[in-house]
């Protein structure tokens, strides 16, 4: 209660502005979405405009999506996490290993793995008062490291997991099963940053963290949880790509955390914390997946994937600052 | 088109000690023995004794690997490791986990303090790491390098690795023979940029080059050697190609994100997929018969052969079958097809 009020005469001042700042930078995303499909369907509309193709490019952005996700909550702290990209090989790896009792054995391992991940980066950033640069950076290199050396940096077939498969590679209703779950998980994600306290609370720990405790939030325990929940979103993406390649790579993951913060960041969410938007996350990855499928079927090479998103991230983050 | 083969002598050589590779059965010296008469050919004096089974001169031999991340230089590492210990004369001491070829530089220097025989180096980047091996041939320890070559010959004692233009040329011909030369092939690089890329595309591309445009290169990506950049770089490929007949992939490991691919698509039975290196998983595939349809060797045993030639050389004898006295400067490891007709003899030699 005496956060809620602490927190609120400063929500009203700018909350009308945020408002405003953000419908900008969701219509510039919009618009570079808008011009991309529009490209697609000059240069390559036969294969691009199709149904089949859309579902293989939100299935590619689930696994980097969810990740996004719990990103945003953690950029929203005013923090963030380098590790996610790992920590989704170490689940993945820790439900591989478990592999041989079952589907739900696989899920349990991966996604408790996950969250325990995050939960210890959340002690130390929470608890410990690390920079979460440093304590996510080294956990990056632990959770690889461990997958590594728990697999022998062999991959672990999981072809036989039938439920495990279906997460990944399977249909409901026409739409894959990985866009399901990124819709459930954004689904949540945004009811918890926009409806509860608990999303008030993370976006007043970055927007102040100091006004914020003395308004009674339990900083603490709100970052940990925060960590926390982007340790269970490693694990949630670890079961949808194992069941998706068929196999637990302990090399899987790599850059996914650069994706997942750069798709965080063009979605308009600051990086200085404070300013939180779970659609223009999802906007974000969308995008990224749209030029990597784009230029994949137009035969780019990787060395002119990587110069054209790089491209879109400035173009993005300097149209923002312009509506800002 | 035949440099790459090299002289007949180095693939002589290679069979030689390939040979002795495919089947010792753990700790069992039949392994020693076999290397034990191929120095009896040429070094008469020692022949008697060791061909009774009884060690040589003990060699302490030094191996710098970069730090194992992928499933191939995992294998690098563990091979040279069992070798060794089967080879009952040598001591082996492993540096692996040099990231860079600065950290390996200082890790070399390090290896070399501790006076071996003879070093063996997987380098991360020929070029940066002759330096390093000069220095340790400088101060009479032979070099013996594994895979990547070294730019001088002032730099190493004898060269073992494998074929990478070989393994572009071997899937070439054999996707051209599968496909009877028409056809729509997807080429799934490596990392792009490096020589290995570059070899393995160039002698795909020459040897595809006889079906005079028959087989069209429909798309070509670099996956990183990365079985989720398979995975996702295939999907989009599925989308963008209506008929493909034949994928061509860079590695095993990677390769495995391209067939989930295929499989997630259900169009295995429209095309076939084959591979490099020869994992065991690959094996495995080849042998069920179905959508993997070939490997191409470029066998991480080369590990394993090195730090037998190390302990040859240490020891200053020679290959057998080879009239030389001494181990040859250069050996190449064949790209061998391996296809369902011979992955059985293969299947043993599959690494984890």
């Amino acid at each position: 209660m005496n956060a809620a009020n602490a927190i609120a005469p400063r929500k009203a001042a700018s909350s009308s502005e945020q408002v405003r700042l953000r419908r900008i930078q969701d219509f510039a995303l919009t618009l570079v979405l808008v011009l991309l499909v529009v490209a697609g369907g000059v240069l390559r509309g036969e294969r691009f405009l199709t149904y089949e193709n859309l579902k293989a490019t939100v299935t590619q952005a689930s696994a980097v999506g969810i990740l996004a996700i719990g990103m945003t909550f953690i950029i929203a702290t005013g923090g963030i996490d380098l590790s996610v990209g790992s920590v989704l090989a170490f689940a993945a790896i820790a439900g591989g290993k478990l592999a041989g009792s079952g589907d739900l054995a696989f899920i349990g391992a991966a996604l408790l793995a996950g969250t325990v991940a995050g939960a210890v980066n959340g002690i130390a950033v929470a608890y410990g008062k690390v920079v979460p640069f440093i304590v996510t950076l080294a956990m990056l290199t632990i959770a690889r490291g461990t997958a590594l050396w728990m697999s022998d940096k062999t991959p672990i077939p999981v072809g036989e997991l039938e439920t495990l498969r279906w997460f990944g590679a399977g249909q409901v209703l026409g739409v894959p099963v990985p866009a399901w779950t990124l819709l459930l998980v954004a689904a949540i994600g945004w009811v918890l940053l926009n409806q509860t306290r608990y999303g008030r609370y993370v976006v007043a720990i970055g927007s102040n963290r100091e006004a914020a405790r003395i308004g009674g939030v339990r900083v603490q325990r709100v970052l940990l949880g925060v960590y926390a929940m982007t340790g269970l979103c490693a694990g949630i993406s670890a079961t949808l790509l194992t069941g998706r390649l068929a196999s637990a790579s302990p090399i899987a993951g790599n850059f996914y955390e650069l994706d997942a913060i750069a798709a965080v960041v063009i979605g308009g969410t600051s990086l200085a914390g404070g300013k939180a938007t779970v659609v223009g996350t999802v906007l974000g990855v969308l995008t990224f997946a749209v030029i990597f499928n784009l230029l994949t079927l137009l035969d780019m090479r990787i060395e002119i994937q990587q110069i054209v998103k790089g491209i879109i991230i400035f173009a993005a983050v300097l149209v923002q600052r312009k509506g800002a | 088109m035949l440099a790459h083969r090299r002289i007949l002598l180095t693939a002589f050589a290679s069979f030689a000690i390939m040979g002795c590779d495919k089947a010792p059965a753990k700790g069992s010296p039949q392994g020693e023995r076999v290397a034990a008469t191929a120095a009896s050919a040429t070094n008469g004096a020692n022949a008697a004794t060791e061909e009774k089974g009884a060690p040589g001169k003990p060699v302490k031999v030094a191996f710098s690997a970069p730090g194992a991340d992928h499933g191939w230089l995992a294998a690098i590492v563990k091979n040279a490791r069992e070798e060794a210990k089967r080879l009952g004369d040598v001591t082996l001491e492993v540096s692996e986990g040099a990231t860079d070829p600065a950290s390996q530089a200082s890790q070399i220097d390090a290896l070399v303090a501790g006076k071996p025989d003879v070093l063996v180096v997987l380098p991360t980047d020929g070029q940066a790491l002759t330096p390093a091996a000069q220095a340790a041939m400088r101060a009479r320890i032979p070099v013996v390098a594994v895979d990547r070559e070294l730019s001088s010959p002032s730099a190493y004692r004898t060269w073992i690795g494998g074929d990478n233009y070989g393994i572009g040329f071997s899937a070439g011909n054999y996707i051209a023979e599968q496909l009877d030369c028409k056809g729509n092939v997807v080429e799934i690089q490596g990392i792009a940029g490096i020589s290995v890329t570059e070899l393995r595309t160039k002698g795909f591309n020459e040897a595809i080059k006889r079906c005079n445009n028959g087989i069209q290169v429909v798309a070509r990506q670099a996956a990183n050697f990365l079985p989720d950049k398979g995975l996702e770089v295939m999907e989009a490929i599925l989308q963008a190609q209506k008929k493909i007949d034949a994928v061509y992939t860079h590695d095993d490991d990677m390769a495995m994100g391209v067939v989930a691919a295929i499989q997630n698509a259900k169009r295995d039975k429209e095309m076939f997929v084959t591979g490099a290196g020869g994992s065991k998983r690959a094996m495995d595939l080849v042998k069920n018969g179905g959508l993997y349809r070939a490997t191409f060797l470029y066998n991480p045993s080369m590990a394993a052969s090195a730090i037998r030639l190390a302990r040859l050389i240490g020891q200053g004898k020679g290959l057998r079958d080879l009239t030389e006295p001494e181990v040859p400067s250069r050996i190449q490891v064949p790209a061998t097809a391996v296809t369902k007709e011979n992955v059985n003899s293969f299947l043993s030699f599959g690494y984890e």
